[in-house]
């Protein structure tokens, strides 16, 4: 089963086991890390489900697409170079992810 | 309708979908306080058959965001449908006209529209909403000083700044005539009123040939765009359609069919909203005004309570079911977002207006999932630029009569037809 590591910009970590194919946006607002506002749905409009992956799980990722990369100019947080918007990515089998959450989504 | 009820062996408490006489208060087209019927219609029967609409009315907040959110179960085809059936009148006058678009995006269903979002997206993201921020705030501050210069101290904040600001944004990012604001105004009442609104066949007429000269001017645009390219939103649509995105020109029209009219109507409700509500809240009002942070929050606060867009149609693809009630295939449903913003099983005290309520941004006045509003950023960003200028450059602003305040009739559109204030002393 994938799992999710997500710290907060405080310093806390939740870990959370995800299922295969969910998105980690889904798998954080289905689990109460409030940290992930996305509210839009997923649908690459809002800029609010932004997260900053570590360093050593960069590689295992999918690329980012083009609309992934224009919306992450709209973050309330500034972006950085290890910057995704959880909603594209997709939790695979095995996988074991750490992100940590803006201050703020807003 | 209690008859209807025993024979549909439905609970006349009303639990099953037939609506009782009273329809619980609710009145599909009446605009003025619809509040306390969508309380009623919650508690009371959270999916409510209107039979003066054909329409399933869902009023709960996990209800509401269900639906939106299972596209393949609830359809956007009739998102753009008259209510009211199209009279032969008008009908003529489209057909002769040429008049054949129907939806940009908004009642289009994936793959196409998925496709047809994917390359509007492109050419609708945060850096150009950003490149356009200086003459957003330059054009508002024109408009505060016009009206603060008035020698009566009286204005109308739908008149005198929400109705050009983002009609002259929207034109400008697709490349239209900015000296046509009216004429915009014009077609995209007529585009409200033939698609939401209650008329009678003779009233369509002349929004009818409102939008023949509306969908002309769309084809035009495309057509300038090939000819002369540009730096806007319609040359970037062409050009990726000549560099092989797969994009029709009737598909860009129909897009700037839509944005036309969609990118100002309901940002021009928005900051009238904003500026209705919270003055009359007045220890709001002074918040801001010391605080200007907290003006995103207010415009989220302002968008749950009280929304552009309180009710949005789907129609279903298969017999189904919401909340425990049976909706049949074919079925269509009106989601009341006004009244899921106010649901006390995800708002706390949901009445009140309370700009630092913690979960506001979980309103669904911009829909959610898959057709979420493709503008919410540029409609907080103008509607944020309106308050931080208004509120540092007329502090002493006071609504007039604000209890009196009429607005439009229509299904889905909750617009205030006037704002009225008035102030002591302008700043410098």
């Amino acid at each position: 089963m994938p799992t999710v590591h997500f710290t907060d910009a405080a310093g806390a970590t939740t870990t959370i086991n995800a299922n295969t194919g969910d998105s980690v946006m889904e798998t954080a607002v289905r689990n109460g890390v409030t940290a992930i506002v996305a509210e839009c749905g997923g649908s690459l409009s809002c800029a609010t489900c932004h997260v900053f992956v570590a360093e050593s799980d960069l590689p295992t990722l999918e690329p980012m697409g083009e609309m992934e990369d224009e919306m992450l100019y709209g973050t309330a947080v500034d972006r950085e170079d290890n910057s995704r918007l959880s909603c594209q990515l997709r939790m695979t089998e095995g996988q074991d992810l750490h992100v940590t959450t803006p201050e703020t989504q807003v | 309708m209690s008859s209807n009820n025993v024979a549909a062996g439905v609970c006349p408490m009303g639990h099953g979908a037939a609506a009782p006489a009273d329809h619980h208060g609710y009145e599909p087209f009446t605009m003025e306080n619809p509040f306390p019927s969508y309380t009623n219609l919650r508690n009371e029967q959270p999916v409510m058959f209107d039979e003066r609409v054909g329409l399933y009315v869902v009023t709960r907040y996990d209800d509401v965001k269900a639906v939106f959110e299972d596209w393949e179960t609830f359809s956007s085809e009739n998102a753009q449908a008259p209510v009211r059936k199209r009279g032969p009148q008008a009908t003529k006058i489209m057909n002769d006209g040429g008049f054949t678009t129907y939806s940009g995006l908004s009642a289009r269903r994936p793959p196409e529209h998925t496709r047809i979002r994917a390359i509007a997206q492109k050419a609708f993201t945060p850096r150009r909403f950003k490149a356009l921020e200086p003459s957003i705030r330059a054009n508002v501050i024109d408009s505060i000083e016009v009206m603060s210069a008035r020698e009566s101290g009286t204005g109308d904040i739908v008149k005198d700044l929400a109705y050009a600001i983002p009609t002259i944004t929207i034109l400008t990012l697709i490349g239209a005539d900015t000296s046509q604001v009216d004429t915009y105004k014009r077609w995209s009442d007529s585009r409200a009123a033939m698609t939401w609104g209650d008329l009678s066949d003779e009233e369509q007429i002349p929004h009818a040939h409102n939008l023949v000269e509306y969908w002309a001017e769309c084809l035009r645009l495309v057509a300038h765009a090939h000819e002369h390219g540009g730096d806007n939103l319609t040359a970037d649509l062409v050009k990726a359609q000549s560099e092989g995105a797969e994009i029709t020109d009737h598909e860009i029209a129909s897009l700037l069919y839509s944005l036309l009219f969609a990118g100002h109507e309901t940002t021009t409700t928005l900051i009238s909203n904003c500026v209705r509500v919270l003055l009359s809240h007045r220890e709001a009002w002074e918040q801001v005004v010391h605080n200007p942070k907290a003006i995103s929050a207010a415009i989220d606060e302002v968008l749950r309570y009280s929304g552009s867009i309180v009710g949005w149609r789907r129609k279903a693809l298969k017999d189904t079911e919401v909340a425990g009630v049976k909706i049949p295939e074919g079925a269509e449903l009106l989601l009341l977002m006004g009244a899921a913003n106010r649901d006390e099983n995800r708002f706390q005290d949901p009445e009140a207006f309370d700009i630092a309520r913690p979960n506001a941004r979980e309103h669904l006045s911009f829909g959610f999932g898959i057709h979420y509003c493709l503008g919410n950023m540029l409609a907080k960003l103008q509607a944020k630029i309106a308050l931080e200028e208004l509120t540092s450059r007329i502090p002493s602003l006071e609504l007039i009569d604000g209890e009196g305040i009429e607005f439009r009739k229509n299904l889905s559109f909750r617009v205030p037809e006037y704002v009225n204030v008035s102030w002591k002393e302008a700043q410098a």
